[in-house]
């Protein structure tokens, strides 16, 4: 069992969830970032922390697209420790709808981490 | 500063009247004192399980880092500190003799000694967790056992 990444997260990519992650098993792509199932150990502490509440246990209906997703892209895209900068629109899509269809982007993800260092002092 | 260490090193006598005792604490709230008290508390008892013991003793050569590392696990599991990070997946790859039975008896307990130092409540969310983890490393190592590869350096 796992948890999983959904559409939400698109465009949002908050990061929250890597911070309390503790078995590093988030991957990064351009706009969204997914979850490695077999690394995931289903304890479920990033799932509160998403403010866009796009992570969701693989139990839940529905899912097949984005357990697919998931597994195919972890293996593509890098995994992803820090917390980074999220877009500074991402409130504005926070809800959208349809957004795969309009923005997903399988390019893999920048590591930007460095680049919030007072961020990352500020939060310990 | 930190009287349970020294006895978390030994599953012999404990280190003060309370782990002597093993008596109920009865905590209220989760804290990291109280979850120091339980994975000290919890794998004294797990070093001295005629079945579980043997595991541990042929995984753990070197008790205290590791205790250190399942407080961190712990109080990164229920207290969101980020303290832990790790691949428990990889680490039970790599033991030998592990079977579901030996991971119900370590579910049990784990119960016994959330249930000894917890509200029935708090309890109950360590075991939640618990099992669900259980539960995950065990379809990594009995259902998916061909992904035996070390991950990719971040």
């Amino acid at each position: 069992m796992t948890y999983v990444v959904t559409e939400n997260c698109i465009k949002c990519k908050y990061m929250d969830c890597v911070e309390v992650c503790p078995v590093d098993c988030f991957y990064a792509g351009e706009n969204m970032l997914v979850i490695h199932p077999d690394e995931c150990i289903d304890c479920g502490v990033c799932e509160p922390e998403c403010p866009a509440e796009a992570i969701v246990p693989d139990t839940a209906p529905g899912l097949d697209k984005w357990l697919k997703l998931n597994a195919e892209y972890a293996q593509i895209w890098p995994n992803i420790v820090a917390k980074g900068t999220p877009p500074a629109d991402a409130e504005a899509f926070d809800g959208q709808p349809d957004k795969f269809e309009k923005y997903f982007s399988s390019q893999p993800g920048e590591d930007d981490t460095a680049r919030a260092p007072d961020e990352a002092a500020a939060n310990p | 500063m930190d009287a349970h260490r020294q006895t978390a090193l030994e599953p012999g006598p404990a280190c003060c009247a309370s782990c002597a005792a093993e008596e109920p604490a009865c905590f209220d709230r989760i804290t990291e004192p109280a979850i120091r008290l339980l994975v000290d508390r919890f794998y004294a008892r797990v070093r001295k399980d005629a079945d579980l013991g043997p595991i541990f003793a042929r995984a753990i050569k070197d008790w205290d880092p590791h205790l250190a590392t399942m407080r961190d696990f712990w109080s990164s599991i229920m207290l969101t500190s980020g303290r832990y990070h790790g691949n428990p997946v990889a680490a039970h790859r790599k033991l030998e003799g592990l079977t579901p039975q030996l991971f119900e008896r370590w579910l049990t307990l784990f119960a016994e000694t959330c249930g000894e130092l917890f509200e029935e409540a708090l309890a109950a969310n360590f075991m939640d967790k618990a099992r669900r983890i259980a539960t995950s490393l065990q379809l990594a190592l009995f259902y998916r056992p061909e992904h035996d590869r070390p991950r990719s350096a971040p």
